[in-house]
C-alpha cells in the first residue's frame, strides 16, 4: 500500500464519478464536442494516469511512513474554520472572528486565557475597523449589529 | 519619437502635480495592503476601492486605480514568500521558491529580488507600452478563439517543465485541476456541470480559494501541527539583501521574465496568470542547476515576479490603445473612465492626452514608490516571521478567510478554501505537487471554451487551426516542444545496448 | 428549575417592548442594501452606486451597495428572492431577470429564483441594443444585412455575451423577425464579445449602445439599426427595427430596482417615493449623462407592464432558441 497506489485508487475513483455523472449530459461529436466531452476526455486520461500509478507505484514509500500523528491539530484548524465558514453569514464578522481566535488560541494552543481574549478581542475589532471603516468593504453583520 | 517624449514631459508634469502623486501614492499604499491579504489580488482590490474614486476627476481615480493594481502585484509577493500564502493567484508560483528561500534565511533576499525585479520589469513594460501601444494592441485584437486556443495548448505544455518530482505525478495533478475546472455553467450549451444546485459554483470553482487553500492553508496545517517547532532561520540585518551571486543569478532572469510577461499580458483575455507559470518553466528550462528549483533557486522567484508585473503592463496595451477590455481589471479600470465620463476608444490617445501621457508617467512614479515603499518594508516583513508561529497562524488564518470571503462575498469560497486546504495538505503529506493544480484549474474553462468557440467559428472544421496563420504558428511550436520532450525518451532507448556494455563490464550505468 | 422559567420570563418581559418597537419602527431605520448580483465595474454596478448616492440623500439613511456575483447574475438575485421583504434589501437587475428562470426550466433544472419573487420597483433606463458590423463589411443598410443573411444562412457569424444573455436573446428576437438564420458565438462577457467583433473573428454583433459609441465615432464599427420603439438620441440617423417593418425585434437592455415580494404598503409608498425623488437628483443625472445612458423612469403599473411584456417576449424567444445540444444532435 504505497503512496502512489492509494492516490491511483483515489483519483481513478474519481474519474468514474465524473464518467457516471457526465451521463446525464450530452456527448456531442467530435466536430461539435457537447458540455460532457471534455469532462469524459479528462476523465479517461485520468484513469489512465490512475492505472499506471497504481501499476508503477510499487517503488514509493509505504503509506505507513508519512506521519500522521498531528491529525488532530490540522482537524481542529479545519473545524475552527468550519466553524467560521457557518458562523460568518449568521453571527456577523465581528463576533465570527473573535470566538474562532478564541478557540484556536485559547483551545488549541493552550495560551494563557487572557492572552486568548486579548488576541481576540484585538483582531476581531481591528481587522473590521481596517476592512469595513477604512477599505469600505461590505462585512456581514450579526444579530446584534455585530 | 521626438513627439513621444514631449508627450512623456507633458505626462510627467501632469503626474508629478502634487494632488496627482498624492493619489498615486495612496493607490499603491492602499495596494500594497490590500495585496498583502491572503487572496485578496488586484482584480478584488480595484473593485473594492472603485467606488471611493467616484468623486475624483478622471486622472487622479485612474492613477490611483492603477496604483492600486501595481501595489497589490507587489504585495502578493510579499505573503507568498513570507508565509506561502499566494498573495492573489499569479503569485502562486512565487510561492514555491521564494518560500524554499524563507526557509533558508534568505527571506530578505527573495523580498528584495521580488521587489527590485517587479520595479525593472513594471518599467521596461511601460516604456515599451509608451510606444508600442497602438501596433501591439492590433496585434493583440487578431488573438481569436483558435489562437488563444494553440496559446493555451502551448502552456498546458509548460506542465512538462513545472515539475521538480515525478512527471507522472504532476501529469496526474495537472488532470485533476483540469477536471476541477469543469465545474459550473458551460459557456456554449448553458448546461450547469457538476454543481449539484450551488448555484455560487455557476462561475466554476474560483482560482483565488483554491490557491489559497492548497497553498497557504494546508502550509498552516503541515506547520502548526509540526511535533517539533519549525526552525526558521531569522536572519540578521546584515544578510537581509541579496549576495551578489544572488543578483547575477537573478539579473537575466528578471529580463526574460520581463518579455514574457509583457507578450502574454497584451493578449486579451485571463492568460496573465499564466505568465508567471511559463517564465517558471522557462528558467527552469535554461538553468544550469534544474534540480535547485523548488528548493529556493533565486531564478524562481525573479522570472515569475516580473513576469507578472511586465504582464499588468501589457494587459493595459488593448485598453489604452482601442478602449478594449482585455481581462478583467482593465474592464473595472475602463468602466471607472466611463463613469467619470472618458470615452475609452481608439481615439483615446488623441482627445485625452492628459489622460493617457499622466497615466504612464504615474506608471513609472508608481513603480518607483512602491520599490521605495517596499524595500524598507523587507526588514518589517521578515520580522513578522520573529512571532512565535502558534501565535502567528491564527492571524494568517482569520485574514485568508477575510480576504477569500471579501473576493466575492461568498461562503461559498470559504468552503472552497478549507475544502483544498485539506486536499492540499493530503497530498503534500502524500509528496505530490500542488501548484500543477492551479494551472489546470485555470486553464481548463479557457481550453475547452476555445477550442468549442473555434469549431462554432468554422461550423465543426477543425482545419481552422491551421489555416490561421498564428494558430499554425503556436500549434507548430507546440507540436516541436513536445518532440523535443520526446527525444530523450528515444536516445535513451536507443543507448541501452551501451548501458548493457558498460553493466557488462561491471561499471554503474 | 423554577429560577429558569423565571428568568426567561423577566428576559421576555424585557425584550418584547424592543421587539414591538422595532416592527413598528418608521421605514427606513437601519442602512439599505442594493444588491448588484454583477461584479463592480459593469453596467448594473454603474447605475447602482448614483443611485444609492441619490437615495441616501433623499432618505437621509445609509444606502450601500453590496456586489454578488456570479452565474450571469443568478446568485445575487437569488440572494434577493429569499431575503426578507422588509425594505432593506433591494436588487438592481436587468433585463436578464426573466430569462435565468427560463432557461433554468428549458434544462429541467430547479429555477434558481422564479421572476414571481420579486416585486419591480422601478426602471431606471432602458437603452435599445444596436445592431454594429465592422465597418470593412459590405452591408450599409440593416436591409442589405438581412437580405445577404437570407442567401446565407448560418454563414453570417454574430458574438453575444453568452448563450441565452442578453445580447444573444437581442439577436434571437431578430432572426425570428426576419427570418434569418445567423451563426453564433457565445463568448463570456460583453468585454470579450467587442473584442471578437473588433478583431475580426465574427461579422456583427448587438451591443449596448455606451460600450461601442466610441468606436463608431472612430470608424471602426458601423451601426445598422437600432431595436428600440424610437431612435438613439446618441445616434440620430440610425434606424430602428420597427421602422423597417420588424416589429417585433425590440430589446432593451434595461437596469430596473425589484424588491422581494411581500413589502408592507407603507414601506412601498416610502420606497416608491424615494425613488422618485433619487431619480431627479442632478447628481444621479449628472452620472448618467456622463455614462450617455438616458433616464426612462417608469414606476409602479406603467414598470410592471413594461416588465411584463418584456418577459413574455424573452421567454418566447429562450423557448425558441431551444436546447442547442439537442438541435445539432437532430442535425448529424
Amino acid at each position: 500500500m504505497t503512496v502512489d497506489r492509494v492516490a491511483g485508487v483515489a483519483l481513478g475513483a474519481l474519474a468514474l464519478f465524473v464518467l457516471v455523472e457526465s451521463r446525464k449530459l450530452p456527448l456531442g461529436t467530435l466536430h461539435n464536442p457537447g458540455p460532457a466531452y471534455m469532462p469524459v476526455v479528462l476523465a479517461l486520461t485520468m484513469l489512465g494516469f490512475a492505472a499506471a500509478l497504481v501499476a508503477f507505484g510499487g517503488r514509493a514509500p509505504h503509506v505507513a511512513t508519512v506521519g500522521w500523528r498531528d491529525w488532530r491539530h490540522t482537524a481542529a484548524i479545519l473545524g475552527a474554520g468550519a466553524f467560521a465558514a457557518l458562523a460568518l453569514e449568521r453571527l456577523g464578522f465581528r463576533l465570527t472572528v473573535a470566538l474562532l481566535l478564541l478557540v484556536l488560541v485559547g483551545v488549541v494552543e493552550r495560551r494563557h486565557p487572557l492572552t486568548a481574549v486579548a488576541y481576540a478581542v484585538a483582531m476581531a475589532l481591528g481587522t473590521f475597523f481596517l476592512f469595513n471603516t477604512i477599505l469600505r468593504v461590505p462585512l456581514p453583520r450579526g444579530p446584534f449589529g455585530l | 519619437m521626438l513627439e513621444t517624449f514631449a508627450n512623456l514631459a507633458h505626462g510627467f508634469a501632469v503626474a508629478l502635480s502634487p494632488g496627482v502623486l498624492l493619489y498615486a501614492f495612496l493607490g499603491c499604499l492602499v495596494g500594497t495592503l490590500v495585496g498583502v491579504l491572503p487572496g485578496v489580488g488586484p482584480l478584488a482590490g480595484i473593485s473594492l476601492l472603485l467606488p471611493a474614486t467616484f468623486g475624483l476627476d478622471a486622472t487622479r481615480a485612474i492613477v490611483m486605480l492603477a496604483g492600486i493594481y501595481y501595489g497589490a502585484m507587489y504585495g502578493g509577493s510579499t505573503t507568498s514568500i513570507l508565509m506561502r500564502i499566494p498573495g492573489e493567484a499569479a503569485s502562486v508560483m512565487t510561492c514555491i521558491d521564494g518560500y524554499a528561500m524563507a526557509r533558508k534565511g534568505r527571506a530578505g533576499a527573495a523580498l528584495a529580488i521580488a521587489a527590485v525585479g517587479s520595479y525593472i520589469a513594471g518599467t521596461a513594460s511601460v516604456v515599451a507600452l509608451m510606444f508600442l501601444a497602438p501596433p501591439l494592441a492590433h496585434f493583440a485584437l487578431r488573438f481569436g478563439p483558435p489562437e488563444y486556443f494553440a496559446l493555451l495548448v502551448l502552456g498546458l505544455l509548460v506542465l512538462a517543465y513545472m515539475s521538480t518530482g515525478s512527471m507522472l505525478r504532476a501529469l496526474a495533478m495537472a488532470v485533476l485541476g483540469l477536471l476541477l475546472g469543469m465545474v459550473g455553467i458551460d459557456q456554449m450549451s448553458g448546461f450547469f456541470r457538476f454543481a449539484y444546485g450551488v448555484v455560487e459554483l455557476g462561475d466554476g470553482i474560483g482560482v483565488v480559494p483554491v490557491a489559497v487553500g492548497l497553498f497557504g492553508l494546508s502550509e498552516i496545517m503541515l506547520t502548526a501541527g509540526a511535533a517539533v517547532p519549525q526552525e526558521v532561520i531569522k536572519p540578521r540585518l546584515r544578510e537581509l539583501l541579496p549576495s551578489r551571486r544572488e543578483w547575477r543569478e537573478a539579473w537575466w532572469p528578471i529580463w526574460r521574465g520581463t518579455w514574457l510577461g509583457f507578450l502574454i499580458g497584451i493578449i486579451p483575455g485571463s492568460a496573465h496568470i499564466i505568465s508567471s507559470f511559463v517564465s517558471y518553466a522557462v528558467e527552469r528550462k535554461l538553468s544550469r542547476h534544474p534540480e535547485e528549483f523548488g528548493k529556493g533557486a533565486v531564478a524562481g522567484v525573479a522570472g515569475p515576479e516580473s513576469a507578472n508585473n511586465s504582464a499588468t503592463s501589457g494587459a493595459f496595451v488593448p485598453m489604452l490603445a482601442l478602449g478594449v477590455p482585455s481581462g478583467p481589471i482593465p474592464a473595472v479600470m475602463l468602466a471607472a473612465m466611463m463613469v467619470h465620463g472618458v470615452s475609452p476608444g481608439p481615439l483615446l490617445i488623441r482627445q485625452q492626452p492628459d489622460l493617457f501621457w499622466g497615466f504612464i508617467a504615474s506608471m513609472y512614479v508608481g513603480n518607483v514608490v512602491l520599490l521605495i515603499l517596499n524595500l524598507p518594508l523587507v526588514g518589517l516583513f521578515v520580522n513578522v516571521l520573529r512571532i512565535p508561529y502558534p501565535l502567528l497562524y491564527p492571524a494568517i488564518l482569520t485574514f485568508s478567510i477575510i480576504g477569500v470571503y471579501a473576493v466575492n462575498n461568498s461562503v461559498v469560497d470559504v468552503w472552497i478554501m478549507l475544502a483544498t486546504g485539506l486536499l492540499g495538505y493530503v497530498l503534500r503529506k502524500l509528496d505530490f505537487e500542488t501548484a500543477p493544480i492551479v494551472l489546470g484549474l485555470v486553464l481548463a474553462p479557457m481550453l475547452e471554451l476555445s477550442l468549442r468557440q473555434s469549431l462554432a467559428m468554422s461550423d465543426g472544421h477543425y482545419a481552422i487551426f491551421v489555416t490561421r496563420p498564428i494558430s499554425a504558428v503556436l500549434l507548430g511550436a507546440a507540436l516541436v516542444l513536445v518532440l523535443l520532450g520526446l527525444r530523450p525518451l528515444i536516445s535513451r532507448g536507443l543507448d541501452w545496448r551501451a548501458r548493457l556494455a558498460l553493466a557488462e563490464k561491471g561499471e554503474p550505468s | 428549575m423554577m429560577r429558569v422559567r423565571v428568568f426567561v420570563a423577566v428576559l421576555a418581559a424585557l425584550l418584547a417592548p424592543a421587539a414591538l418597537a422595532a416592527a413598528q419602527e418608521p421605514y427606513p431605520s437601519r442602512p439599505i442594501t442594493i444588491v448588484v448580483p454583477f461584479p463592480p465595474g459593469g453596467v448594473a454596478d454603474l447605475h447602482a452606486r448614483p443611485l444609492a448616492a441619490a437615495l441616501e440623500k433623499v432618505l437621509k439613511n445609509p444606502v450601500a451597495v453590496l456586489n454578488k456575483a456570479g452565474a450571469a447574475g443568478a446568485v445575487g438575485m437569488q440572494h434577493v428572492a429569499t431575503s426578507r421583504p422588509d425594505g432593506y434589501t433591494l436588487l438592481l437587475a436587468l433585463s436578464s431577470i426573466s430569462i435565468i428562470p427560463e432557461a433554468d426550466k428549458l434544462f429541467g433544472r430547479q429555477p434558481a429564483y422564479t421572476v414571481d419573487q420579486f416585486e419591480p420597483l422601478a426602471l431606471l433606463s432602458a437603452d435599445p441594443t444596436i445592431l454594429v458590423v465592422r465597418s470593412e463589411l459590405p452591408w450599409k443598410t440593416a436591409r442589405e444585412f438581412i437580405e445577404d443573411a437570407r442567401k446565407r444562412p448560418g454563414e453570417i457569424a454574430f458574438s453575444s455575451s453568452g448563450i441565452y444573455g442578453t445580447l444573444h436573446m437581442a439577436m434571437e428576437l431578430l432572426s425570428h423577425a426576419a427570418g434569418i438564420k445567423l451563426r453564433h458565438l457565445p463568448t463570456t462577457g460583453a468585454g470579450p464579445a467587442i473584442n471578437a467583433l473588433l478583431g475580426g473573428h465574427v461579422h456583427a454583433m448587438a451591443s449596448g449602445p455606451a460600450a461601442v459609441i466610441a468606436h463608431i465615432e472612430a470608424g471602426k464599427l458601423r451601426p445598422l439599426a437600432s431595436w428600440g420603439d424610437r431612435r438613439h438620441p446618441a445616434l440620430p440617423d440610425v434606424p430602428t427595427f420597427r421602422e423597417l417593418g420588424y416589429p417585433e425585434a425590440e430589446f432593451y437592455i434595461w437596469a430596473g430596482v425589484f424588491a422581494p415580494r411581500g413589502l408592507p404598503p407603507a414601506v412601498r409608498a416610502r420606497l416608491d417615493e424615494a425613488l422618485r425623488q433619487a431619480v431627479a437628483e442632478p447628481e444621479f443625472r449628472q452620472a448618467m449623462e456622463k455614462l450617455k445612458t438616458p433616464i426612462a423612469f417608469k414606476q409602479g403599473e406603467e414598470f410592471r407592464k413594461f416588465f411584463e411584456a418584456d418577459a413574455r417576449r424573452l421567454a418566447e424567444g429562450v423557448r425558441r432558441v431551444g436546447r442547442i445540444e439537442e438541435k445539432k444532435e437532430d442535425k448529424r
